[in-house]
């Protein structure tokens, strides 16, 4: 069986062996034990303070600690001043009621965690012996973590023991391997213990494991290379060939840097990309994915029978230019920026998102640059009646909106979970998530319809005053974005610029870098970081190269969202066939392969309108959408169409993209099997079904062959196959009546996964 | 090897190969104890997908948010009055088990229903809990990125296909739950529920696209089926998501589906008497148990209701009296129902949600989360009537008998159904997961 190729990889002389660090490196055994930088990490490493135990909010049986061990004060808090002393004997250390519930010596809940000649009991008891000193501002603290090695070439089965060195703040170091916490982002790629041994158990592809010590983290990041053949002598044939075939790309004169990058990692993950694709289908895909629209049987054509060398370019800037270009990626943006129609009333509701919907479009048509575009938002003031962008802020109210929305649209990162605790897995805290919710304390609202349930006509200024406090200690947090400087506090300074000007800095670590990721996902399927808009230290790029070169060329052509766009249809992985080769099939994260995915529900409908020459009627509460509106028109998510839920539009509930959804049921089957919409369209006097079926006078071959041209073109974008054109001939001679022929034939190509996809 | 392919290239085209693509280099060795070719002949079992000889089939009441065990399934008459709680325990048919007064329905069928009051696991959060109780694992939360498990509907509609083509076998009404942890991850996408999509109890409900339109016959849909298996050729190994298989699979069922009268029968309601639908109750939970009753009969095998919100963190007894007396009227004429159409000893019904409530009412009149211990009910399909089992200690926060798991709960389901609990699924690295893991049938029950 194919599938079964297990391999070894010595020939390639990448394997890193079970090379063990430990050892190397020694804790000095004489160092005193800090509170914060050795007791609370292990509290963490043994589970004490996670969320099912004694880190939820209300503890667990009368004894809290901080979840995960963020606030060191207030677990020495509850260890030693808390349930009258008991938790901790400095006369008889042994008899700590910490020690002897973790030993399970006394009844606890939580069941044995330790074991009583283990290195992590003496820590706990040696802390407890020397005084259960509290911690200190001197104390030493934990200033970065190194995971040794750092990267890995892992052959499936294989394991990796990672080295885990932590870096005090008095300039000594210790060995904390077997106390750090361990997770894998990938756990059917690599799984790892609890003691830092890693383990590739079966899929291949790329991992990242983190090491977590306290607050500080570092990521083992190893590729898992695909197995090549089936045996020794075979494997080192494909590896050759697979080896040949980069070459011979890299050596070619149009080789971009983004491209060498590409084979960079396919080399060390041994694929070989599949082919280029052929016009008529680069055509279709470059179409719906700049202009969510299929190319008429005419640009095919013609397209096809070009023959300049840059023809692909040059199509590129075409349909860039094409006002489905704008009216595309606004219905991207207004999903990102939850223009929402829904909720309250319609008729109130529209003129303001028809007005939003019309000025991103427009700022897209005119190729605004991207920093100024969310500039204009994030900053805006005045009326929603005249300036636009203030209408971001009918649905983004609360601070909780604010800081989500912005952390998740335009930084890539996801911060929820510091709304009410230290983030588990980033960096991120309480004091980070208010500081940011702090930057639009100051947003102030005016006015506003007061019979709708949320107002829609505000006017949106700058307060002179305006705090956020800290839900725990009660103060104010200052206004400071995510890891940046705190912003000045001056009643004439809008906070929001401070914000602004943070990002859109050439060295902001996410901004550019979201849109650009942002970009690479909705070219190639997959983002470079994926999901999009979670960017963590635990879940980093699967290219970070490609990610940093793409993002500095898009903030040196001056955020030219345009020419992002050229560069990224311009790669190489963006013309690669989705067909597999035989060197890629199972590779799902380093675009060896166009990674296909449905059309979304927008592109399917107005695909199918614009193949059967039957527009969508579209009703707006009152009245309708004029003739001819498609579904990427729609101002905004609340026109009632049953097509378009099951296909997963979303309902722009929250800034995340991932509200669309992709996944198939038996429901979108049954729209496209069995709906009246799609018979309404078939049957229609106008329907191409209609008039192809008038077009054919006779049933010759070549008249044949014309029809069912005519018929592939205007469906798939492409010709017929000879083994197509027979069944179409087998079919009109099955069925005399010319129209009901048509209709089958329409039909059963919008039902092909050829059809349903972008390929 | 060889085999399995072969094996697998008959199953029905209902039910799509999701293991043909997986990686079988970890078949290599035994694995998990079990031999390369148990594990053949498991799976092989396991993905015919051709409708299994099991007659039964299980309708799941699911209780999104937590039903409060204290006020229903295991009252504390004699608990402080906050944890009490404000309704009254009465008497039911059988001697000795109590429930409370908001019950009253099913009271009068309890030598009928059994009850399991010792339900633990250990996680008080809604999403992970509503994981564990789903798929009886541990899985997902915020701090720990552990895989996700597929739901026992997807365990159960993959291991025993449907019991009648074009029904599917899992339907999920109205919709399935918001977590998506009714879903089947690595089973197969086409294993996810089909979602009704609308109220049954709603004048207008009509399964959308059920009926042909005018115009068409069944004529029509045969030339086009044909027409379709000829044209969409498209390489399926093309996508490796899931989605394309999917599609798939749901276009021939689709297809399958409108061409005879069955499915549009079985979603219509109004071919029940009035006398039978006033029965079950003119509300959402009503009607969704009268079409769960349905859909049974035409051959789907596992129905989920979903029910609530029962999230009651504040004014609990206002809550409750809107969602307690509608929900026992729908269990208690279904089984009823059941019973009375012979249905009862081959069908399963269980009510179960995420967790129970905590025994001490809070300081805004409602309970928070309680996974300590809490009741499900279940009945029906070989499981035997009247009876408790397991037991909370004295003001009901916890196990004080007979500990039950979420997968000793799955582990009796699947056992009752007749699916083997030797069986494996791969996940997506391939290695082979037992559906039961250390779930043990709760024999009490039997």
């Amino acid at each position: 069986m194919a599938n079964a190729r297990r391999i070894k990889f010595a020939v390639l002389g990448l394997l890193v062996c079970s090379l063990s660090a430990i050892g190397n490196i020694s804790a000095n055994d004489a160092s005193p034990v800090y509170f914060a930088a050795d007791v609370v990490p292990l509290l963490t490493k043994l589970g004490c303070n996670s969320g099912g135990c004694h880190g939820k909010a209300s503890g667990q049986n009368g004894f809290a600690l901080s979840l995960l061990g963020f606030e060191p004060e207030l677990d020495y808090e509850s260890l030693v001043n808390e349930a009258r002393g008991r938790r901790i004997s400095a006369t008889a250390p042994e008899r700590s009621l910490l020690l002897l519930k973790a030993t399970g010596e006394l009844p606890h809940g939580g069941g044995k965690r330790i074991d009583e000649t283990s290195d992590d009991y003496r820590l706990l008891r040696d802390w407890i012996a020397l005084g259960a000193r509290p911690p200190g501002k001197n104390d030493p603290i934990v200033q970065r973590i190194e995971l040794q090695p750092a990267h890995g070439v892992l052959r499936v089965k294989a394991t990796q023991q990672i080295a885990v060195t932590a870096y005090l703040s008095d300039g000594t170091s210790r060995d904390i391997t077997h106390r750090a916490v361990y997770q894998s982002n990938a756990p059917e790629i690599a799984a790892v213990d609890d003691r830092g041994l890693v383990r590739a158990v079966g899929q291949q592809g790329l991992v990242a494991v983190m090491a977590r010590f306290g607050e500080k983290i570092a990521t083992f990041q190893a590729a898992i290379p695909f197995s090549t053949g089936e045996d020794l002598a075979g494997e080192s044939q494909t590896l050759a060939e697979i080896s040949t075939r980069l070459d011979n790309l890299e050596s070619n004169a149009t080789i971009s840097k983004f491209d060498k990058s590409l084979i960079r990692q396919w080399r060390q993950l041994a694929v070989a990309p599949s082919a280029e694709v052929d016009d008529a289908t680069f055509l279709r895909r470059a179409t719906l994915d700049i202009c969510g629209t299929l190319p008429t049987p005419e640009e095919t054509r013609q397209y096809v029978a070009d023959t300049s060398h840059d023809k692909r370019r040059v199509l590129v800037d075409r349909l860039l230019e094409r006002p489905e270009y704008a009216s595309y990626f606004a219905l991207k943006w207004a999903d990102i920026l939850q223009n929402r129609g829904a909720g309250y009333s319609t008729s109130k509701q529209r003129p303001g998102t028809t007005l939003f919907a019309n000025w991103i479009r427009d700022s897209l048509a005119f190729n605004k640059p991207y920093d100024q575009f969310v500039a204009e938002i994030l900053t805006a003031t005045g009326s929603q009646n005249e300036n636009p962008p203030t209408i971001w802020y009918r649905t983004v109210r609360t601070s909780t909106e604010y800081v989500e929305s912005v952390s998740q649209a335009f930084l890539g990162v996801r911060v929820q979970c510091a709304n009410c605790h230290h983030h588990p897995a980033e960096r991120w805290s309480q004091t980070d998530y208010y500081g940011l919710a702090a930057v639009f304390s100051r947003v102030g609202r005016k006015g506003g319809f007061a019979d709708a349930e949320v107002p829609t006509n505000e006017i949106i200024y700058l307060k002179s005053h305006g705090q956020v406090r800290h839900p725990r200690t009660g103060r104010a947090v200052p206004p400071r974005p995510l890891g940046g400087e705190e912003l000045p506090s001056d009643s004439h300074l809008d906070p929001r610029l401070g914000l602004v000007r943070w990002m859109t800095r050439p060295d902001n670590p996410f901004f550019a870098k979201t849109m650009v990721n942002r970009m690479w996902a909705h070219f190639l399927g997959r983002g470079i970081i994926h999901p999009i808009d979670d960017s963590r230290s635990t879940n980093p790029p699967s290219n970070p190269e490609l990610l940093d070169m793409l993002s500095q060329e898009f903030i040196t052509s001056g955020y030219d969202i345009k020419h992002l766009i050229r560069a990224i249809t311009g790669s190489l992985a963006y013309r690669l066939s989705s067909l597999p080769s035989a060197w890629n099939s199972e590779d799902t994260q380093s675009f060896s392969r166009f990674y296909p995915r449905r059309l979304s529900a927008e592109v399917l409908l107005d695909g199918i309108s614009q193949a059967l020459d039957v527009p969508t009627e579209f009703s707006s509460g009152p009245g309708k959408f004029p003739v001819g509106t498609r579904a990427i028109d729609l101002p905004d998510e609340n026109v009632a169409a049953h097509f378009l839920d099951v296909f997963g539009r979303p309902a722009r509930m929250s800034a995340c993209e991932c509200e669309r959804v992709d996944a198939p049921s038996l429901a979108q089957a049954l729209e496209l099997v069995n709906s009246p919409e799609i018979q309404r369209k078939l049957t229609n006097e106008s329907s191409f079904a209609t008039t192809i079926a008038k077009s054919i006078q006779a049933t010759d071959e070549s008249a044949v062959r014309i029809y069912a041209e005519e018929l592939f073109l205007k469906i798939l974008a492409r010709f017929p196959s000879a083994n197509e054109v027979k069944t179409v001939e087998q079919f009109l001679a099955s069925e005399p009546n010319r129209v009901e022929a048509s209709r089958s034939l329409v039909w059963s190509l919008l039902a092909t996964n050829e059809f349903l996809f972008n390929h | 090897m060889t085999k399995l392919v072969e094996t697998q290239s008959i199953s029905s085209r209902w039910f799509p190969k999701v293991q043909s693509r997986r990686q079988f280099v970890s078949l290599g060795a035994p694995v998990l104890g079990l031999s390369l070719a148990k594990l053949l002949e498991l799976d092989a079992h396991a993905s015919t997908g051709t409708p299994s000889s099991s007659k039964k089939s299980i309708i799941v009441f699911w209780t999104d948010g937590g039903l409060s065990q204290q006020d229903t399934y295991d009252t504390k008459p004699n608990a402080p009055s906050e944890y009490r709680g404000a309704y009254r325990s009465i008497s039911t048919k059988v001697a000795g088990i109590t429930l409370g007064e908001r019950l009253i329905e099913q009271a009068l069928v309890m030598d009928k229903l059994s009850i399991v009051r010792s339900v633990h696991h250990e996680n008080g959060i809604h999403a992970p809990s509503a994981h564990w109780m789903l798929t009886g694992y541990f899985g997902p939360t915020l701090a720990r990125n552990a895989p996700q498990k597929p739901s026992f509907g997807s365990v159960i509609s993959r291991s025993l296909g449907t019991r009648r083509p074009p029904m599917p076998a899992y339907v999920s009404i109205p919709k399935a739950e918001a977590f998506g942890y009714q879903g089947a991850v690595y089973l197969g996408k086409a294993y996810n529920p089909f979602e009704v999509g609308a109220d049954p109890n709603a004048a207008d409900f009509k399964v959308p696209n059920l009926s042909l339109p005018q115009g068409l016959t069944a004529r029509h849909i045969d030339a086009r089926r044909n027409l379709l298996k000829s044209f969409d050729v498209f390489r399926g190994d093309i996508d490796r998501s899931g989605v394309l298989e999917g599609l798939d699979t749901f276009k021939s069922q689709a297809l399958e589906m409108v061409s005879g009268d069955q499915m549009r029968d079985a979603f219509d309601l109004s071919r029940e008497r009035d006398s039978t639908r006033d029965m079950y109750g003119r509300h959402r939970y009503g009607q969704s148990a009268l079409l769960a009753r349905r859909l049974i009969q035409a051959g789907a095998r596992c129905v989920n209701i979903n029910t609530g919100n029962w999230d009651h963190h504040n004014d609990i007894f206002k809550g409750l009296e809107d969602h307690l007396p509608p929900l026992d009227r729908a269990i208690a004429a279904l089984v009823s129902d059941l019973d009375v159409l012979g249905m009862l000893e081959e069908t399963i019904v269980y009510c179960v949600g995420e967790f129970g409530r905590t025994p001490r009412i809070n300081g805004h009149s409602g309970r928070d989360h309680w996974a300590d211990c809490f009741s499900v009910m279940l009945t029906g399909g070989g499981i035997r009537g009247g009876r408790t089992v397991g037991a909370s200690e004295k003001w009901g926060g916890a196990v004080q008998e007979r500990l039950v798991t979420p997968l000793d709960l799955l582990a009796t389901i699947y056992h009752v159904l007749g699916i083997s609990l030797d069986t494996h699924y791969e996940d997506a690295s391939g290695r082979p997961v037992s559906i039961v893991g250390n779930g043990q049938v709760i024999r009490e029950l039997l």
